[in-house]
């Protein structure tokens, strides 16, 4: 009866995928299908809902706000990223244990208790503000809530980890020794630096970056509460649309972008890193 | 010489310097809210004035964020639980299978890790709108399971495949009917794997904010969907609280995945 | 009746022949050796037998009755693998007792058992070690009890040593002999090494492409081999490359690139006048002599070479036709330390020795 379920050592063991392939085609499939088909069906058949999202400057604007912070915070976690990796990748088991705790833990801390420190620290009377005050580099508060400063250093915060992981995975597995011969060749550590160490780390920079560019596209969370009403993202732009303003036709259009984005992105990073093990 | 710290002259406080900085910017936070939910500032002053308790007394006395928590843990387990057996199940099919296009079955099982959450959620919202189980346990569960399955999936595969199969064989040979031998051999064997699955399930489920925004209703909510909820309408200390023991649990369950790797190295 | 019947076992992948025809009988407590190079069908015959594959033909029979329909973990067979199978989260002890356990016996015979076959390989004391802690040598010893505590009607072992370094191979090949002759289980060793063969069966299969070549004890595949590949595999030999002049009741003459003919010789294979057909001759069978030679039996040679191994030399000689044989003289041989480069001399062998082989 659960023959299904047998184990694979006869059979082809394509049954024991089953459940999850059902759940899967049920919960995701469908439900994804779906909503998809709506882009093109409400409120009338045809592109417009397409044609309105790219041809206004509203809506570009919001593009144009997801494409400029996810670039931001793909590169500043970048420059944080790599001496972090690179030190952790060359120094004690112990204080590279220490670091790692420091990361996992920031990265396994509910995401909303984390932004609300930030709502807390980055508002107009919050510490930061205030310290940056007191030490006499500004006379006013700044304001670095509700606008996309606040939104790229929320989720500065969040991705950080997801660079540093593999980046420290392709640092680790430099062999020392060709650095050691880089300077028997007569380079400088500046050179050493340029020529042979960011080349040789280049894969996992690149596939940290393209993994932290497509989390942030579709990120809706820290955009939400830490951006303005005024600078919107594209996944609040969906949740507006389907949830506040029940236009199922234009959230639809928006998720189909975003989706096809992701999607082409992930096939990127897949064909640059297949076999690598990144 | 790059790879070598000690060899590395000055670069070494450069690097040790950002090192630092950001090991501060990652605590920041996570120490800040521990502080303010003992801090006696409804405005959330910092550092402030003095020192109190009542904002855990506040959580405490409102039944409405134990009930959420209560949710919050009764769909985790269940995610927890599905997420490991179909996982399970799906690993060996992946690993262990003789049939053609598992790289592409495989890819498949872990899209949804990789579309962003909003789609899913929009998705899954307007579909469950259509077969009533929109705000229902049952709703919350398949949501959360489609999510956390990929994570589950990846820590089983990445145990099954350091596993010779040829012990299951020779436990097979030793007399236990193959499901024996699985429940026996294989299962002993890969389980630092099952339990970083049912740690990630787990987690995830617990954390998760965007598809429970839109799978809630007014009678099911999870702790996430009222922490945002509150979030939106002030900034109360009380939500310092809550935050605090989910700083807790998170530290715990780290200690507990830190000592079942520890148990594997033994 | 034979104990194990290997009947006519044919096993195709896709269309990969796997092994093809494979026919053979076993006698209780006998210790059968399947060698041969990889990939040449052992393994598959072993997996059959276990029950992990299907023949595509042919039939398993142990004490006359067909074994095919029942299943692998019903069949009661040992088994002691090429990797180490160990089950790692269990002691050495809780492996041994692994197929009591699942067998449903009480606690204190499981004890006793286990007691008893920990001693058989001689790891008394090891019972509470973790696998991980253990060498190879170890660790195969352990799957070795732990195969043969539930006394299966026959053992099988696939390159259980390959592994292993050559001195912990040879001190374990020992103690399989000696396991062997205590139990007096019927084993399936299989090997792609030919002294481990010779040093530990019975018999010896020698597979070659699916199909078995030849079965018979060590000395008998070494002094008669049926055919060019056996003769190759077990044992050193030259062969000399040469054409059939006729064939008649005592044997075929050979005919060389120079002219030189050899008389008489047994001819394997289907030779027929004017194909092609080798030589073979093993380097310690036959001698080297500073005067004529035996008649029929010889041929003058050039030596080319002289290699000194301690105990023994090996010398390459050339034939009158440019192609070159070894020739081995052991300790105590007159000519051993006088032979030179250069030299000029006879090779001689027994008639029995010399075995021609048709080429297909
Ligand atoms: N599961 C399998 N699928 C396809 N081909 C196989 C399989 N197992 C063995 N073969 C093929 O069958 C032949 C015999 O293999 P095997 O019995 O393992 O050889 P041996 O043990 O002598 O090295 C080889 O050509 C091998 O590639
Ligand atoms: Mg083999």
């Amino acid at each position: 009866m659960l023959s299904f379920l047998m184990p694979a050592r006869r059979g082809s063991g394509l049954g024991m995928a089953l459940p999850a392939l059902v759940l899967l085609l049920a919960f995701f499939v469908v439900p994804v299908t779906l909503l998809l088909t709506r882009s093109v069906t409400e409120p009338q058949p045809g592109l417009q809902n397409y044609e309105t999202l790219l041809g206004s400057a509203t809506y570009l604007r919001v593009f144009g706000n997801t494409f400029l912070v996810s670039g931001t915070v793909t590169l500043v976690t970048a420059l944080i990223a790599f001496p972090v990796a690179w030190l952790l990748a060359i120094t004690t088991p112990r204080l590279a244990g220490i670091l790692f705790g420091i990361i996992l833990l920031s990265m396994w801390t509910n995401l909303l208790a984390r932004t609300y420190a930030w709502m807390v620290l980055l508002q107009q009377t919050g510490l930061i503000n205030r310290m940056l005050m007191a030490v006499g580099v500004i006379d006013q508060p700044l304001q670095l809530t509700n606008n996309l400063i606040g939104v790229t250093i929320g989720m500065v915060y969040i991705m950080l980890p997801f660079m540093i992981l593999p980046l420290y995975g392709v640092i680790r597995k430099i062999d020392p020794a060709i650095l050691q011969a880089a300077a028997l060749c007569g380079a400088s550590k500046g050179q050493a630096l340029r020529r042979v160490l960011l080349p040789l780390a280049a894969p996992g920079i690149a596939s940290g970056a393209l993994m932290v560019f497509v989390m942030s596209l579709g990120y809706f969370v820290t955009p939400a509460l830490l951006g303005g009403t005024s600078n919107m993202m594209l996944a609040e732009l969906i949740v507006q649309q389907v949830q506040s303003l029940v236009n199922w036709g234009m959230g639809a259009a928006a998720a189909f972008i975003l989706l096809v984005v992701t999607l082409i992105l992930y096939a990127l990073q897949l064909r640059l890193f297949a076999g690598r093990g990144v | 010489m790059l790879m070598n710290f000690d060899k590395l002259g000055t670069w070494r406080w450069v690097l040790a310097g950002i090192a630092v900085l950001m090991a501060l910017f990652l605590l920041l936070p996570i120490v800040f809210i521990v502080a303010l939910s003992f801090g006696d500032s409804r405005w959330l002053i910092f550092p402030p004035p003095g020192w109190t308790m009542r904002w855990y007394h506040e959580l405490f006395a409102d039944p409405r964020w134990l009930q959420s928590a209560w949710t919050s843990a009764r769909i985790a387990v269940v995610v927890m639980v599905l997420s490991v057996i179909l996982g399970l199940l799906a690993s060996f099919a992946l690993v262990r299978g003789q049939f053609r296009g598992r790289a592409v079955l495989r890819a498949f099982f872990l899209t949804p890790m990789i579309l962003p959450v909003v789609i899913i959620a929009v998705a899954l919202y307007a579909f469950f709108l259509r077969i009533g189980l929109n705000g229902t346990f049952t709703g919350f569960v398949a949501a959360h399971l489609i999510v956390a399955l990929p994570f589950s999936i990846i820590a089983i595969t990445g145990a099954l495949k350091t596993f010779d199969p040829a012990i299951e064989d020779a436990a097979i040979l030793c007399g236990a009917h193959p499901w024996e031998a699985r429940a026996r051999v294989t299962l002993p064997a890969i389980s630092h794997g099952v339990f970083s699955a049912a740690i990630f399930s787990f987690l995830i489920s617990w954390d998760e904010v965007v598809l429970a925004i839109f799978m809630a209703s007014p009678t099911l909510q999870t702790l996430p969907v009222r922490v945002w909820t509150t979030l939106r309408q002030d900034l109360t200390p009380v939500i310092a609280a809550a935050s605090t023991l989910l700083v807790l649990l998170t530290v715990v369950l780290m200690i507990v995945a830190a000592l079942i790797r520890k148990g594997k190295s033994r | 009746m034979s104990y194990l019947h290997i009947n006519g076992i044919r096993k195709v992948f896709g269309d990969v022949v796997a092994t093809d025809h494979v026919e053979l009988e076993i006698a209780q407590g006998e210790f059968m050796t399947f060698l041969g190079p990889s990939g040449s069908g052992k393994s598959t015959t072993l997996y059959i037998v276990a029950g992990f594959q299907d023949p595509t033909a042919g039939d398993i029979r142990l004490r006359g009755q067909s074994i095919l329909n029942i299943p692998s973990h019903k069949r009661n067979i040992g088994m002691v693998f090429q990797r180490y199978t160990l089950f790692p989260h269990l002691s050495v002890a809780e492996n041994v007792a692994f197929p009591l356990r699942v067998r449903r016996m009480n606690r204190a015979e499981i004890d006793d058992k286990v007691r008893r076959a920990l001693a058989l390989v001689r790891l008394d004391g090891l019972g509470e070690r973790m696998p991980a802690k253990m060498s190879g040598g170890q660790q195969q010893r352990v799957a070795l009890a732990r195969a043969l505590v539930y006394d299966p009607p026959v053992l099988l072992m696939d390159e259980p040593l390959s592994a292993l370094d050559k001195k912990l191979r040879e001190e374990i090949q020992h103690e399989i002999r000696r396991i062997h002759q205590e139990t007096g289980v019927t084993i399936l060793y299989v090997t792609h090494d030919q002294e481990e063969a010779l040093r530990l069966s019975d018999r010896i299969a020698v597979f070659n492409q699916g199909k078995i070549e030849q079965v018979g004890t060590g000395p008998q595949l070494y002094a008669s081999p049926a055919t060019r590949f056996v003769a190759d595999f077990v044992g050193d030999s030259a062969f000399l490359s040469g054409q059939v002049q006729d064939m008649t009741g005592t044997g075929a003459t050979l005919r060389f690139a120079d002219g030189t003919m050899l008389r008489d010789l047994p001819l394997h294979g289907a030779g027929r006048p004017g194909g092609a057909a080798d030589l073979m001759l093993r380097p310690e069978r036959i001698d080297l002599t500073p005067g004529r030679g035996r008649e029929g039996a010889s041929l003058p040679v050039t030596v080319e070479d002289v290699t000194f191994l301690g105990n023994s030399s090996t010398i390459s000689a050339r034939t009158p036709w440019g192609e070159v044989l070894a020739v081995r003289l052991t300790f105590g041989h007159p000519l051993l330390g006088q032979v030179r480069r250069g030299d000029r001399l006879t090779v001689q062998w027994q008639a029995q020795d010399a075995h021609a082989f048709a080429r297909d």
